[in-house]
């Protein structure tokens, strides 16, 4: 039965070739400097969101000279912690709140945090450049990594040949990367696309995005879990499938937006905002500057998907800033 | 007679023979000198295969275009080629290299593999640029005409090329112009705005909303707000017109691929004609890059530009942390050796103090984290630094907090080797001292302390290599990823203690394991390496010197 759905998959594969560029939408504003921003902001968390959190820090230096931004990324789990503790202005998170990290902070503040959905992400499933497989489907990534196999695949997958692979491929181990458990998408992924079931004790779990990526570049039976924007050349993101029977979609900027990739999510910001209340300038400003097309070009720099003018409204109004546009 | 002679020498031969070749020495001799033959061989390699990296990383190699069998263009530099098998029903073992075809606004890609045998046509086109920009990383393209001000001032490579080496040197000082007036004039008037929202918070929390004392500091407040608007205004304007001059030179180049782009002059940090230049020209560039890249701000995420934050932060937490440990550690080591007596608690506290060397350093790290940032910082932010609460000024990681983690990690290292020194002081000289009448502390601070003095300076240096390569304790308690205010600068108070910083170790796995381009980073990490370890180098000869400088001292006075 592996064999027909793999075949079916195969079939049903269509390969593009070189992804289109993305644009920002062209309803979002430019971003026009104000007066009397200055201070420190500070972002503790997801690491996937480390270099997009950096160039905003520049592009808003560009703006604010003496706006201090400092940037920390070791994983999503270190930004509620900071947010309540009040070490952090945001919170970057790969991955929304769970209730326990809320509950944290409502028993401190008495409101929740606000969540800032800043971009779009897609999880990819990575393969050595070499590896002939053209999709798989989230059953089969599921078998792969998972060592419950809550999805329902039958067998546990462990070899390159269980996948249809022929030659020297049919003999090869499949070697698994990931994510540590205090990553955004190391969650994410587990609940996405193991149906919440648990990682193989074979995973060797990395301490960053682009580590799983070079990981999978060296080790030619490799296979990894991270974002988009960390593709390189030595590794190829395959098309997934929702299950057996649906068709693979590739992980392109179109396939996000239609929602019709199964493993793309928001990237978002955490702010300690009191509904109602009016955001200091530096917190607002920053904001601000993210739902500009300057902010949202950062994203595309970054090979992330920014968000459209719509979401990027709605998102300003809920921490109670004029969107204007 | 000489056959004579052999056959003598011969028993006598067998017979030094017999004796076990381990009580002659040979072997130990072999194996000690192979052990040491071996970890110099480990650490020679290393250090080679470091600075090989670290020095080529940055040298300008030919641009190259290739054409391939379905008719695509591609231009870009070869970063490594190696052979892999085909997939297809026979087996071949083929060539490929991969292509920094940069270009990534158009492309999506900074990297691209190409197989050998797709390979139709490989160039070196003369006019190929490359081009180093302040956003979006390297472009590849053939120059082809310059515009001035909206009109077209060139047409052919050759003169567009000349009238870049002629603008671009005026537009790169006006872009450095533009940038200290943002920093240094648009910072003071926006730190004198905040000072004075600062105030204002700070009576609205003591006096309360609305008193006459606050009132009164509202209007100084607003008043200060409207003169920093007229100066703000004025200062933008200058930048303005700047950029506005900047704005007019404009480079029109073509992208192998046929696609016209027009570069402002302002966006381009560096451009060469790769395959014009000659070795001289090279290493012009090639030392140009050193230069950017130990004195400038980095760019683009980390992934361009320098690493100068990085070396300010390790060279002053460094710094901070040996002016915390070794005041400390000797002063500790003195009590422990001098004045107390020797008995059981003395010994525990000689036990505890090598065990604490044995701690690692991580748990050094959640310990300031806890006690430096969230206890002792937020006690200070709570008392001095209200009004700009929920922001925290000390509560959070900072160089101070760093350093002083990494001076308790390094206490044990100034501890053991100081008592080493004091104990290697005869005593003799102690009661020569006494005999003459000296009191304890004056044969302490006149005889014993100088006599210690270069065992002191070896634990202090041992201290620091360990403090300056330290990186897991500082992820947790101030270095981070991008901090371009220095800890030092010429803003009163002009020492920033509570400042994160970023740190040279960090930023190595920072590139290596998280950076978004990571083919591009990955030769970057060999530089940074190279770079740390020249650091350590350096701050480690400067206190050997002072500690020969110090014994000479002491040798010339002795009798």
């Amino acid at each position: 039965m592996n064999k027909i759905a793999v075949r079916a998959v195969v079939i049903a594969a269509t390969i593009l070739s070189a992804q289109a560029q993305v644009q920002v939408d062209a309803g979002l504003p430019d971003y026009i400097a104000v007066q009397g921003v200055s201070g420190t902001i500070k972002g503790i968390g997801s690491d996937t969101m480390n270099n997009m959190m950096a160039l905003w820090a520049e592009g808003f230096k560009k703006m604010y000279p003496n706006a201090q931004v400092e940037i920390e990324g070791k994983g999503s789990s270190t930004a509620p912690p900071a947010l309540i503790e009040g070490t952090a202005t945001f919170g970057p998170m790969s991955r929304s709140m769970k209730q326990l990290e809320l509950d944290g902070f409502v028993a401190k503040y008495g409101y929740k945090p606000t969540e800032l959905p800043t971009s779009i992400d897609m999880l990819a499933v990575y393969v050595h450049k070499d590896n002939p497989i053209k999709a798989l489907s989230l059953t089969q990534v599921d078998a792969i990594f998972s060592k419950n196999r809550k999805l329902g695949n039958a067998e546990n997958l462990t070899g390159w040949g269980q996948l249809g692979l022929k030659g020297e491929w049919a003999n090869l181990p499949i070697s698994l990367y990931g994510r540590n458990a205090a990553s955004g998408t190391y969650g994410y992924f587990k609940e996405n696309a193991l149906g919440k079931g648990d990682y193989k004790d074979s995973v060797k779990e990395q301490p960053g995005s682009s580590a799983v990526v070079q990981g999978v570049a060296t080790d030619k039976g490799a296979i990894g879990y991270s974002g988009i924007g960390y593709k390189t050349a030595d590794v190829r993101a395959i098309p997934l499938a929702r299950d057996a029977f649906s068709y693979p979609v590739e992980p392109t900027p179109e396939n996000a937006y239609s929602g019709e990739y199964p493993l793309a999510r928001y990237l978002y910001l955490y702010v300690n905002y009191k509904p109602g209340s009016e955001l200091d300038p530096l917190r607002r400003e920053f904001i601000k500057y993210i739902f500009s097309k300057q902010g949202q070009m950062d994203v595309i720099k970054d090979g992330y998907f920014p968000v459209p003018a719509n979401i990027a409204r709605k998102t300003l109004e809920s921490v109670g800033i004029k969107a204007g546009f | 007679m000489s056959f004579q002679s052999l056959e003598n020498s011969a028993p006598a031969r067998r017979k030094r023979a017999k004796v076990s070749l381990f009580a002659q020495g040979e072997p130990m001799i072999w194996l000690t000198g192979g052990g040491l033959a071996i970890a110099l061989s480990m650490i020679i390699g290393l250090l080679a295969l470091i600075f090989y990296h670290g020095i080529n990383t940055l040298w300008p190699v030919a641009v190259l275009q290739f054409q391939t069998l379905d008719g695509s263009l591609y231009m870009g530099e070869i970063t490594r080629a190696e052979s892999f098998r085909s997939n297809d029903a026979e087996v071949r073992v083929l060539q490929r290299r991969l292509v920094r075809t940069g270009n990534f606004e158009f492309s999506g890609e900074h990297f691209i593999w190409i197989n050998d045998h797709d390979v139709q046509a490989m160039t070196q086109p003369e006019w190929a640029v490359v081009i180093e920009r302040t956003a979006w990383g390297r472009f590849y393209g053939f120059p082809e005409s310059f515009t001035l001000a909206g009109e077209t001032v060139a047409i052919t490579p050759e003169a567009a090329w000349e009238k870049f080496g002629q603008y671009h040197g005026a537009v790169s000082e006006r872009r450095e112009k533009i940038r200290e007036l943002e920093t240094k004039e648009v910072g003071r008037v926006n730190r004198r705005l905040e000072k004075s929202r600062l105030a204002l918070r700070a009576v609205e929390m003591s006096k309360g909303l609305n008193r006459p004392a606050w009132q009164s500091e509202h209007e100084k407040f607003l008043e200060t707000e409207k003169s920093v608007t007229k100066e703000f205004k004025t200062l933008q304007e200058k930048i303005g017109l700047l950029r506005a001059e900047n704005s007019r030179y404009v480079l029109n180049l073509k992208t192998a691929q046929g696609k016209a782009v027009a570069m402002p002059l302002e966006a381009i940090v560096r451009a060469y004609p790769a395959n014009q230049l000659s070795t001289l020209g090279k290493a012009g560039i090639y030392f140009s890059r050193w230069q950017e890249f130990l004195f400038n701000d980095p760019r683009e995420a980390n992934s361009e530009g320098g690493v100068f934050p990085a070396i300010f932060g390790t060279v002053i937490m460094t710094l901070l942390m040996s002016l915390a440990v070794v005041p400390f550690g000797v002063m500790a080591a003195l009590y422990l050796r001098e004045y107390a007596q020797p008995g059981v608690i003395v010994s525990a506290v000689r036990i505890s103090i090598n065990n604490l060397a044995g701690v690692p350093s991580i748990v050094f790290g959640v310990f300031g984290l806890g006690f430096f940032c969230y206890l002792i910082g937020a006690s200070i932010d709570e008392l001095f630094f209200a009004s700009s609460l929920p922001n925290p000024t000390f509560g959070k990681g900072g160089i101070l907090w760093a350093s002083l983690t990494l001076a308790l990690l390094t206490l044990p290292v100034v501890i053991v080797s100081t008592e080493e020194a004091l104990a290697a002081v005869p005593n003799s000289m102690r009661e020569g001292s006494y005999a003459c009448g000296g009191s304890k502390w004056q044969t302490i601070k006149r005889i014993v302390l100088p006599r210690a003095m270069p065992g002191i300076m070896t634990g202090m240096i041992l201290a620091m290599a360990r403090g300056a390569g330290e990186v897991a304790p500082l992820m947790l308690v101030g270095a981070v990823k991008l901090a371009p205010e220095l800890p030092v600068d010429s803003v009163e108070p002009f020492v920033h203690a509570e400042r994160s910083f970023m740190h040279l170790g960090f930023h190595i796995y920072d590139l290596g394991f998280q950076s978004q381009n990571s083919e591009a980073a990955k030769p970057m990490v060999f530089t940074t390496t190279l770079l740390l370890i020249v650091l350590i180098f350096l701050l480690n000869l400067l206190a050997v010197r002072l500690r020969t400088r110090l014994r000479r001292k002491f040798v010339s006075t002795a009798f």
